[in-house]
């Protein structure tokens, strides 16, 4: 709701831009909730679908958008070379071909991937869509200029870690090559079998050089997708989207209203209300940024009507609290599994919006299977805490008498790392005979301190989402010891450097058999948690309102909100 | 006439000191807040090199006082910026380009300011003809019940905050009774009747907020002027009450009215952040939060001033009227 | 001159007593208003409700922090299980959503802060407002120039935007409810300056203070004895509606998520929690609203009465044009007080 939210929400999208820009949805195979309203439910062309948001689109650049699968106003312009399955639930967390004929022909090492672009794409203008676009795309999102993308690029490409972008570098990116206008060829510095996931990434849109304006291109980039863009008012406050007449080839999105009419800036309660009374063209109208809080969720579940326009999703997303092993008395591992054992989770669910909007978390992995989710629970707590268990090994651990310490959260109010989830902490460990005094944050003090390595605290509230719903990106920033940055953001806060983790990061990376690939993430995330270096609490819950009018809802379990490609409002 | 003159030109020097005092301020403290800008503007996965690469974009190593004299050089002759295609001219007086968005941050007010002065001028009106009058009210009213429910009701709305008053009034208003559709910007060069229906919430809530305020400083001058001995001779003389009020005490008690009005106004241009944020109304409040929150530097200067030159020219103005409405004033 | 003015002026000085025999008449014109009388006892209840917050919560048998998961429904987002918000004999106004903590010992230990802040902040503007209003009214033109140019800066500073960046700052050891009243404090004060100045400069042009000047009385003893007690009338009625806007401009801090600190509560905390509880938990909102309306209602009768016992002048106007004709008798001004 209101304005702090609003100041939330854009931190959130600035931090972990993957989330909120994602805007992702799906409904969870389990709910049955997620159908059209009444009437006829057929869907039809035409129309006006309106989309309430709260935070503006302020980067509307395919350089500088950092989205997970292509993100959802953003894919209705921006086609990528592959993009994610647009289906419900499980089926949505595939990988599937877009402007490419496939999802990649990778090389024996999975170093060296190709793509085949399909005949007869099209720009807005009529132009031909070639694969010397899609090169300069990618280029175009390493200029210092247009930063803000996924760093998988610069991690990834061969030789691409100090390449400046084609303002600067004339020369160009040597590790992409198009041999033909629908060929395009990248190496890789080290085998990545999920280089597919990477590619429905908006930096893989294709960009027009002669139509590129650098930081005004957002204003008006150039359409690929089944909508262009008509109006920009103040940097994405308004965008309204209609029809690229040249728009073709594409299986995925279905595009049924003629018209989008994008309008955000709003506060989140109003954006509820608004959905819920659903009058005129907000009958019409979906939000791809606002979930229900828990109160209108009370009030929502009182009523029927509004109960079966709820869309219930899961993103790939998993709070937690961090430990940081080298600061006392978090060094010693029995403290770390003794709060692991004394967490009330079912307060902490209560104070992040309930059992409806959080589920209690044991494993640091999201639970759906493309994650390789495999159910574990170390330290059983059960769902209040186990008080006995904690003390006990707090008395191992040389603490007979309890002990005090300080758990560092942030100020913002985002009911992940905010106050009401400390809190909630703060209440539970009392039981075990752990004071934890409150060090709260302003944000952006918050964000410095827990992601330089020089001042890290060492119990604190963190979060991770999904790039993409593979447990590579899940596991292998906060847990690879390669990946700890000492002199900048460092988002390994265990800083565990651990060969044997390691090795079997690489090992996994080799694989292009997803579903094997899943497997063997899902083995690892058990490992690693022996180390107690977390204490998972929970993994959020997306309920979305949406107006009467809305048909063809689909939820999946990649981006976890409804999916805006498929709506249809006729 | 000279006297007029000498009065502009003196205001017209102490705004400039004074803007200049505050952005001074504004670059001394935004430069000790904590926060990473480079790392908040490339984004939180960046790395070190990038940021490096941005900051430098950025200018953000300069020391300090080159980034303001970077900063006055763009306000007296402009200054040049890429787009990494091309290389743009941003004219004086350049306030330079936000960090987040690369806008320049002259074009952003000038997107930003018609929805605070719409809704600040049109919620001025509500509090002026609700506090004033209240305040009159009340004055003529002292001690009677109609006085007390009147205080009540003003009260009532100072001691609710912005942010309960606007979303009540809206779920009442528009989810419940369906009077109004829920408020949505339009332009006034748009569509002018639905820029006021679409503001009609927001002013009301405003001006609650400010309306007690008003009343009770009316009705305190209102009395005080009551026992001045002009309006003693006035009643001596017969006149009537209604007249003695409406407009003999009235035109004395406007003075201290008319520069808590100047002043709020030039306050709300920015300060309505909340009842901005509420409606949603993209005004100058709500992207400076933003951009406090961001510590977009080049937007929060160029914000702050833009109030700061409203609640100066604000204040001259009441001088002006003060004047005028009360002639025992001479201008200073 | 002026400097030893501002640096011999001691906070909380003697504003509103002229006097003894001031003191003695000041009292027997409040209390012959009795809606102040009313507004009077409501204030000191209400100041005695945040002093004795532990024995009240004591009386009821709870405290403001303990989370009650069994009085909330999780499903429905934690709205409070049990008609009117789970009140009971063991929870007096029911239960906060969401943790289920007790919502009469989260209010009244809310007035510690609300109050404490308010009032304190208000005394710190009070405090710089008359010490920079006088000092700039009394002072040379330089010294005048000077502080009218620095109170005009601080007035066409946005409150809200400074108070975010300076709460950012302050590292977050400094004790929260102290800094969060400073910066209100620090921030705020402008305009009961340039009313103090504007204020000063009349009463010195009057007959009264111009006699004491030419017998030879220094400028602080002017200021003390002659201008203070003329000063008190417009900063009291000033100051009475200066502490609803503090909490006001608390409420909204902790609205912006920079305000006092959970797990301590406070009313402008609550409200902010509440509005979205509004349809699903309506007594939520209502009673720290209802908390708020009491205490500034009363603030300013209150406020109301003091000026008017304070000020002669304004009791005479007790008798003009409300029909409680008893006779006019006007004293010219305050000279006679002091």
């Amino acid at each position: 709701m209101r304005q702090s939210s609003v100041i939330a929400r854009r931190l959130a999208a600035a931090s972990v831009g993957l989330v909120v820009a994602a805007g992702a949805a799906a409904c969870g195979p389990k709910d049955n909730d997620a159908k059209g309203a009444g009437g006829d439910s057929t869907p039809h062309k035409g129309g006006t679908l309106t989309v309430l948001n709260s935070v503006p689109q302020e980067d509307f650049d395919p350089a500088r958008l950092y989205t997970s699968g292509g993100g959802n106003v953003p894919s209705l312009v921006f086609r990528t070379l592959t993009t994610r399955n647009r289906e419900n639930g499980a089926a949505g967390a595939k990988v599937v071909p877009d402007l490419a004929t496939d999802t990649g022909r990778p090389s024996e090492n999975a170093t060296v991937w190709t793509y085949t672009l399909k005949e007869g794409l099209k720009y807005e203008d009529g132009s031909p869509i070639t694969s010397a676009d899609i090169k300069y795309g990618i280029e175009r999102s390493f200029a210092p200029e247009l930063s803000g993308g996924a760093p998988y690029l610069r991690d990834w490409l061969s030789g691409a870690a100090d390449y400046q972008g084609p303002y600067k570098d004339k020369k160009g990116l040597a590790a992409i090559e198009t041999p033909d206008d629908r060929t395009i060829v990248f190496h890789l510095n080290k085998p990545e079998g999920e280089f597919p996931y990477l590619a429905t990434q908006t930096q893989f849109a294709p960009v027009p050089k002669a139509k590129d304006t650098g930081t005004k291109y957002e204003e008006h980039p150039v359409s690929s997708g089944p909508y262009k863009v008509v109006e920009n008012q103040n940097d994405g406050e308004r965008l309204v989207l209609e029809r690229n007449t040249h728009w073709s080839e594409d299986d995925q999105r279905k595009a049924y209203p003629d018209k989008i009419d994008v309008r955000s800036g709003l506060d989140s309660s109003v954006i509820n209300q608004r959905l819920s009374a659903s009058q005129g063209a907000d009958a019409a109208a979906v939000t791809t940024d606002t979930n229900l809080g828990p109160a209108e969720l009370a009030k929502v579940t009182g009523d029927k009507e509004l109960a079966s326009r709820v869309g219930t999703g899961h993103f790939g997303y998993t709070n937690y609290i961090a430990f940081n092993p080298t600061v006392k008395p978090f060094d010693n591992a029995k403290v770390r599994q003794a709060v692991s054992y004394a967490i009330d989770r079912s307060s902490v669910v209560n104070a992040a919006g309930g059992s409806a909007l959080a589920e209690p978390a044991t494993t640091f992995l999201p639970d759906q299977k493309s994650f390789g989710y495999t159910p574990y629970d170390l330290f059983p707590a059960g769902r209040t805490g186990d008080a006995a268990k904690a003390k006990e090994l707090l008395k191992e651990a040389g603490y007979p008498n309890g002990l005090t310490v300080t758990l560092t959260h942030s100020n913002s109010k985002d009911f992940e790392t905010s106050p009401e989830i400390a809190t909630a902490i703060q209440d539970a460990l009392k039981k075990a005979g752990i004071t934890v005094k409150l060090q709260g944050l302003e944000d952006n003090d918050y964000r410095d301190k827990i992601h330089n390595v020089k001042t890290e605290p060492g119990f604190f509230l963190a979060h991770w989402g999904a790039d993409w719903p593979s447990g590579g990106p899940f596991l292998a920033p906060i847990f690879d010891g390669r990946q700890i940055v000492k002199d900048g953001s460092n988002f390994n806060n265990g800083l565990l450097n651990d060969s044997s983790v390691n090795t079997e990061i690489d090992a996994i990376n080799k694989l292009t058999d997803l579903d094997a690939a899943a497997k063997r993430w899902g083995a690892l995330d058990r490992k690693i948690g022996e180390q107690a270096l977390t204490v998972p609490l929970f993994h959020p819950v997306y309920k979305r309102l949406y107006g009467k009018d809305v048909k063809n809802i689909v939820i999946s379990d990649w981006t976890g909100v409804l999916d805006i490609s498929q709506v249809a409002v006729k | 006439m000279s006297g007029f003159g000498g009065f502009v030109l003196r205001r017209g020097v102490g705004a400039v000191i004074t803007l200049f005092a505050i952005s001074v301020i504004i670059y001394v403290v935004f430069y000790a807040t904590p926060g990473n800008v480079a790392q908040i503007t490339c984004g939180p996965r960046c790395s070190p090199e990038q940021v490096h690469q941005v900051a430098q974009q950025l200018r953000l190593d300069d020391p300090l006082y080159l980034r303001y004299w970077h900063f006055l050089e763009g306000i007296l002759v402009g200054q040049d910026y890429s787009t990494g295609t091309a290389v743009q001219h941003c004219s004086a007086p350049c306030l330079g380009l936000s960090y987040q968005s690369d806008q320049q941050v002259t074009e952003l007010i000038l997107a930003k300011l018609p929805v605070s002065l719409s809704l600040v001028l049109g919620a001025m009106v509500l509090w002026l003809v609700l506090g004033v009058g209240t305040g009159m009210l009340s004055a003529w009213r002292r001690g009677r019940l109609s006085e007390r429910v009147l205080t009540g009701i003003t009260l009532a709305g100072t001691a609710t905050p912005v942010f309960v008053i606007g979303l009540v009034l809206m779920i009442v208003v528009c989810g419940e009774l369906h009077l109004l559709p829920f408020p949505q910007y339009v332009a006034f060069t748009d569509d002018p009747e639905q820029w006021a229906w679409n503001l009609l919430l927001p002013w009301l809530s405003l001006a609650l907020i400010e309306a007690a305020t008003f009343a009770r400083l009316t009705r305190a001058s209102m009395l005080e002027t009551l026992a001045e001995d002009h309006i003693r001779t006035f009643r001596a003389y017969g006149v009537g009450e209604r007249s003695v009020i409406g407009r003999h005490a009235l035109r004395g008690a406007l003075a201290p009215v008319i520069a808590l009005n100047a002043n709020n106004f030039g306050s709300a241009v920015g300060g309505a952040v909340l009842t901005e944020t509420l409606f949603g109304l993209p005004g100058i409040g709500q992207e400076l939060v933003h951009a406090v929150a961001v510590v977009d530097l080049p937007v929060v200067v160029g914000m702050v001033l833009v109030i700061g030159f409203f609640v100066v020219i604000a204040n001259a103005v009441a001088d002006l009227m003060y004047a005028v409405a009360d002639r025992r004033v001479v201008l200073a | 001159m002026s400097e030893a003015l501002v640096a011999s002026q001691a906070p909380g000085t003697d504003t509103s007593v002229p006097g003894a025999s001031g003191a003695h008449s000041f009292w027997r014109r409040l209390r012959a208003q009795r809606a102040a009388l009313v507004a009077a006892v409501v204030v000191a209840l209400l100041v005695l409700v945040a002093l004795v917050a532990p024995l009240l919560t004591a009386l009821e048998g709870q405290d403001p922090t303990t989370y009650h998961p069994s009085l909330i429904d999780s499903a429905r987002g934690g709205v409070p299980v049990g008609s009117f918000g789970g009140m009971s004999a063991h929870h007096w106004l029911g239960v906060e959503p969401q943790t289920g903590r007790d919502l009469f010992a989260r209010l009244v230990y809310g007035a510690r802060v609300s109050l404490g802040v308010a009032l304190a902040a208000t005394v710190v503007q009070v405090v710089i407002g008359i010490t920079i209003g006088v000092a700039s009214a009394l002072g040379s033109r330089w010294v005048d120039q000077l502080l009218s140019r620095v109170t005009d800066i601080i007035v066409a500073m946005p409150l809200m935007i400074m108070s975010l960046a300076l709460l950012a700052i302050v590292p977050s050891s400094f004790p929260r409810p102290v800094l969060v009243t400073l910066v209100i404090g620090l921030i705020a004060w402008g305009n009961i300056a340039k009313i103090v100045r504007a204020q000063t400069l009349t009463l010195k042009g009057l007959d009264y203070v111009s006699a004491a000047r030419l017998s030879g009385w220094g400028t602080w003893r002017i200021a003390r004895r002659e201008l203070l007690p003329g000063l008190a009338a417009p900063v009291i009625t000033y100051a009475a509606l200066l502490v609803p806007i503090n909490i006001s401009v608390e409420a909204a801090l902790s609205f912006l998520g920079v305000g006092v600190k959970p797990p301590t509560p406070s009313w402008g905390q609550m409200l902010t929690a509440a509005d979205v509880w509004y349809q699903a938990a309506p007594q939520y909102l209502l009673f720290p609203a209802g908390a708020l309306f009491v205490t500034v209602l009363a603030l300013t009768v209150l406020g109301d009465g003091v000026r008017t016992a304070l000020d002669p002048r304004a009791a005479s106007r007790l008798r003009v044009g409300a029909g409680r004709r008893r006779g006019a008798g006007s004293g010219p001004g305050k000279g006679a007080d002091a």
